[in-house]
């Protein structure tokens, strides 16, 4: 038997092998995919990669590949089989995946994944049957239907205003992934054997690991334009060769590079990357704060981006939960990278927090005077407001059952050498004004959050401590 | 040894399609076309006339067909024109093997201090969990953050991590993984999800799991970067062309962030098939306790995965069934599988058993919703809240139950009544007709409905009662 190994002995997938259809493909007489599918099954046999390989068909003509492959198959949707070949090449990278693509597929609907897989670099062979018109979908214009031919959707010749035919194998070729880019066609005895050839050779580089490699293959379709399939290969030969120069358009040597490690499934791996810890922190807290609301403390910082504000309400978070409470923070930005507005809605309740939004907060840390006019007039009777005095020069006017503190948040921080302290100080603020938690609940927090930062531990325990000892002046 | 003789080619007419490419090949000119059309296939084939033939081979390498033109020795040409086709060429498709499972493992994890992390870090640190390993995604935000926790964490764990070229590419790439078998996902938000919808439709169609969390923000179009529960529509009824369905998921917690993605993972295996998880604006960023599990995954290898192996060797993914009747019977098939899924339909009922008022919401307005109920307690007023896990299924038996007592009823949602539609369906197609007539709070364009809002419109209502 001649036949590649590779190809199934009967097509059970091409009308459950009924009748001929269990041994004839559903290619029109003369069509170029015959040969292409032969010489790819050639290659297979002959670099001995069967059970590796997966071949991932397209739609098209070719979306059958997988009625004659003895091969694991997947079919794409179209013009995606390249970015479906990538996702079994990195599901497993002894495979050799196969991305069997037409024009239409490759070179217009699915341009996108086609290039960006290519510039990826990572081991896949693409082979491109380019037959310059669309089959399946009956003689319509592909992207590399050639200037004048007509089809169905260029009636009268393709003209300027449908754009000029795509060169494939040139663009693939240009960009930095691909190792190996070949155009070959199929018209003659000498032109199938260097097509036979740059199959394999494709095929070994990413059996290798050596990188991307792609096929162009002119290819006939003579149903399509409308002749007889000797005059098609003459056609592809005098017509389509000119615009499309057959030859290797790349060849690079690359060392093997494409070596992949089983994934990892430690625990203990995967718990020191989430941080997580099976340490139990130490407790200050003898109860929740309830002098302050019965169950659920609702916070506000406002600032600009670099206030540290969300910071801020995240060691309020976290310090509220190694105590054992449930927190929430929901950070909000304005719509700028940097220096926007920066809000942050913290919670902190005894046991679930319920609503985690804070638009009426029982306390509001303000970082600026916006922040402050914003959000000041919302603060619940008989709630807190601490407000950097460095920057807010006139106190505001608020319900009086509200208990205000200025305090020079920047002033300090800058004193000590540091301005982005300035929220540390503001956290020393909130703790002696409002007794949510005792300071050394605050102080482990801060520690745990600049464990891998030690050195600045003493400048934020200063910052701190001045932002307590502000408070406990203005309180005097 | 003896050197054998080259073979010479042999045509069984039938395979024959005529197409001619043998012709120029021979330079014996051994082959020409047939003047008579055959009758079985309709076609004209060529004929050979062997007494030239050197055997040269160059006509076998030019014949597309794979039982077109086909070497034989002398002997073997009369053998072969008495055999029927099926016997001469083999009746076993393939000698590949039948695939067996290869079964997840589940592997122990210390008992560990909860976690303070946002939405969707909670989200990636579950999937994580749940042996997924590959992740391709687009940045968008607000979900970018669970993919750049995946860029940072997966190459530690030999995972893979992509960023693909679009949303497209990104949903193939997850379609390719699934095909092989193993988990994988992507974080997406509502414009993001839109465009996967193709990929979507034919991951169910050619029934591969894989976990999809789209943190919604506000629409259409653009719309801007904050919360909205803008595609429960989409992904309750419209995850692209043809009869899809998948579960969808709503957590309203960081925790739940975890455990459901975790959970969505198992259920897509379970069922072939994608699982969607709804977060919204807020629940991505937002930061809370999260515990991790006690258990962790290692996933095998399921039968039907085209994995790249002799195993799976004789495996198809695909969703073409070209026949009618075939592609009937797999959406039988699918039905079948999505009347299955109706056993998971999750809920939460608080303080439902003797609510008068009940208040229904997902995701973060429930959140609100139950901050509304306890104040509406505190106030004496009977309100509970009905918070559906899975958008779909459903959980219509439990909402009965919730309602069972109840007068009111109150969809509080960040949409312009999507929610309410769930439910009006849901309750139409369990024959429930007497049901509270429904009232709503709604906010739209990122804003989300406050507790105060719904407290108001609770209150409202009862003194226009009174």
């Amino acid at each position: 038997m001649s036949k590649a190994s590779v190809i199934y002995d009967k097509f059970e997938r091409h009308s459950h092998g009924q009748g001929l259809k269990g041994h004839a493909t559903h290619y029109c007489p003369g069509c170029g995919h015959g040969l292409a599918h032969k010489y790819l099954a050639e290659a297979i046999d002959n670099l001995g990669i069967q059970d590796r390989t997966v071949a991932v068909s397209p739609v098209g003509c070719s979306v059958f590949l997988y009625y004659y492959f003895d091969v694991g198959n997947t079919q794409a949707a179209h013009g995606r089989a390249p970015a479906v070949a990538l996702g079994h090449k990195f599901a497993n990278p002894e495979s050799v995946v196969i991305s069997y693509q037409g024009d239409g597929d490759l070179a217009s609907i699915g341009l996108a994944e086609t290039i960006a897989t290519a510039q990826l670099g990572a081991p896949i062979t693409v082979i491109f049957v380019n037959n310059a018109i669309y089959g399946m979908t009956g003689g319509q214009m592909a992207p590399t239907t050639l200037m004048g031919q007509t089809s169905s959707t260029s009636p009268s010749g393709r003209d300027q205003y449908n754009g000029q035919p795509m060169k494939m194998a040139e663009i693939i070729a240009g960009l930095d992934g691909p190792v190996y880019v070949e155009r070959v066609a199929l018209f003659d005895a000498k032109q199938r054997i260097k097509a036979k050839k740059a199959i394999q050779k494709a095929l070994k580089l990413q059996m290798e690991g050596r990188g991307y490699s792609f096929i162009e293959v002119l290819a006939e379709c003579p149903t399509h334009l409308k002749m007889s399939p000797e005059e098609t290969e003459k056609w592809v030969k005098e017509c389509m060769e000119p615009v499309y120069p057959l030859g290797v358009k790349k060849d690079i040597t690359v060392e093997p590079w494409f070596k992949r490690n089983a994934p990892m499934f430690k625990g203990e791996k995967i718990l020191s990357l989430t941080g997580a810890t099976t340490v139990h922190p130490e407790r200050f807290c003898r109860e929740f704060p309830k002098e302050l609301d019965l169950h659920d403390v609702s916070l506000k910082l406002a600032g600009s981006g670099g206030d540290g504000a969300q910071t801020a309400a995240m060691l309020i978070a976290r310090a509220a939960i190694s105590e054992g409470f449930d927190a929430t923070h929901i950070p909000s930005y304005g719509p700028e990278s940097r220096g926007g507005t920066s809000y942050a809605d913290v919670h902190v309740a005894e046991t679930e927090v319920l609503n985690p939004g804070s638009p009426d907060p029982l306390i509001l840390l303000a970082f600026n005077t916006p922040s402050l006019t914003k959000f000041g007039p919302a603060v619940r009777k008989g709630g807190y407001v601490i407000y950097d005095s460095s920057v807010v020069t006139e106190a505001p006017v608020l319900d009086p059952s509200i208990k205000v503190f200025g305090v020079p948040f920047t002033g300090i921080a800058t004193d000590l050498g540091k301005a982005v302290v300035k929220n540390i100080v503001a956290l020393g603020a909130l703790q002696a004004a409002t007794n949510i938690f005792p300071r050394e609940t605050f102080l482990s927090a801060i520690r745990v959050a600049l464990k891998d930062k030690c050195a600045l531990i003493p400048l934020n325990e200063e910052a701190f401590a001045w932002g307590i000892k502000s408070v406990e002046a203005l309180e005097q | 040894m003896a050197l054998k003789e080259r073979p010479k080619p042999f045509l069984l007419p039938d395979f024959c399609k005529g197409c001619g490419r043998c012709l120029d090949a021979c330079a014996k000119d051994c082959i020409t076309l047939s003047d008579q059309i055959n009758p079985v296939t309709g076609l004209v084939p060529v004929e050979l006339d062997l007494t030239d033939c050197n055997a040269c081979g160059m006509c076998m390498d030019a014949c597309p067909e794979p039982y077109g033109l086909r070497p034989a020795h002398e002997g073997e040409i009369q053998d072969f024109e008495l055999e029927d086709p099926a016997k001469l060429f083999g009746v076993k498709p393939s000698e590949a093997p039948e695939p067996v499972d290869i079964p997840n493992e589940t592997l122990p994890l210390p008992r560990t201090e909860p976690l303070v992390i946002k939405g969707t870090y909670a989200s990636a640190v579950g999937a994580i969990l749940a042996g997924c390993r590959h992740v391709y995604g687009y940045p968008i935000t607000p979900s970018t953050e669970g993919a750049e926790l995946m860029a940072k964490f997966l190459p530690k764990l030999d995972g893979t991590f992509i960023q693909a070229v679009s949303e497209v590419a990104a949903v193939n790439m997850m379609y390719g993984t699934a095909g092989a078998g193993l988990p994988t996902m992507t974080f997406t938000s509502s414009p993001g999800f839109s465009l996967m919808l193709e990929g979507v439709s034919y991951m169910i169609g050619a029934e591969l799991p894989g976990v999809f969390v789209d943190i919604m923000r506000g629409g259409p179009g653009l719309g801007n970067i904050a919360p909205e529960q803008s595609d429960i529509k989409l992904a309750c009824h419209g995850l692209g062309h043809g009869n899809t369905q998948a579960i969808v998921l709503a957590p309203s917690t960081p925790q739940e962030m975890l455990d459901l993605t975790i959970l969505a993972f198992d259920l897509s295996f379970k069922y072939r098939n994608p699982v969607v998880l709804l977060g919204d604006g807020y629940l991505g960023q937002m930061t809370g306790k999260v515990q991790l599990p006690e258990t962790m995954l290692k996933p095998g290898i399921p039968k039907w995965a085209v994995y790249g192996d002799a195993m799976h060797r004789k495996n198809l993914i695909s969703s073409i069934f070209l026949t009618e009747a075939d592609l009937e019977a797999h959406n039988h098939h699918l039905n079948a599988k999505y009347a299955a899924m109706q056993v998971e339909a999750r809920s939460e009922s608080f303080l439902c058993d003797d609510a008068e008022v009940v208040l229904i919401a997902c995701n973060t307005p429930a959140r609100a919703a139950k901050g509304a109920v306890q104040d509406l307690r505190n106030q004496g007023i009977k309100a509970g809240l009905f918070r559906p896990i899975t958008l779909w299924p459903f959980p219509v038996e439990n909402l009965k139950a919730a309602l069972k007592g109840a007068s009111r009823m109150v969809v509080v949602e960040a949409s312009a009544g999507q929610l309410e539609d769930e439910i009006r369906l849901a309750l139409s197609k369990a024959g429930v007709r007497d049901f509270p007539e429904i009232e709503s709070v709604r906010r739209m364009g990122g804003v989300l409905p406050q507790q105060n809002e719904i407290i108001t419109r609770v209150l409202g209502r009862k003194e226009v009662l009174a």
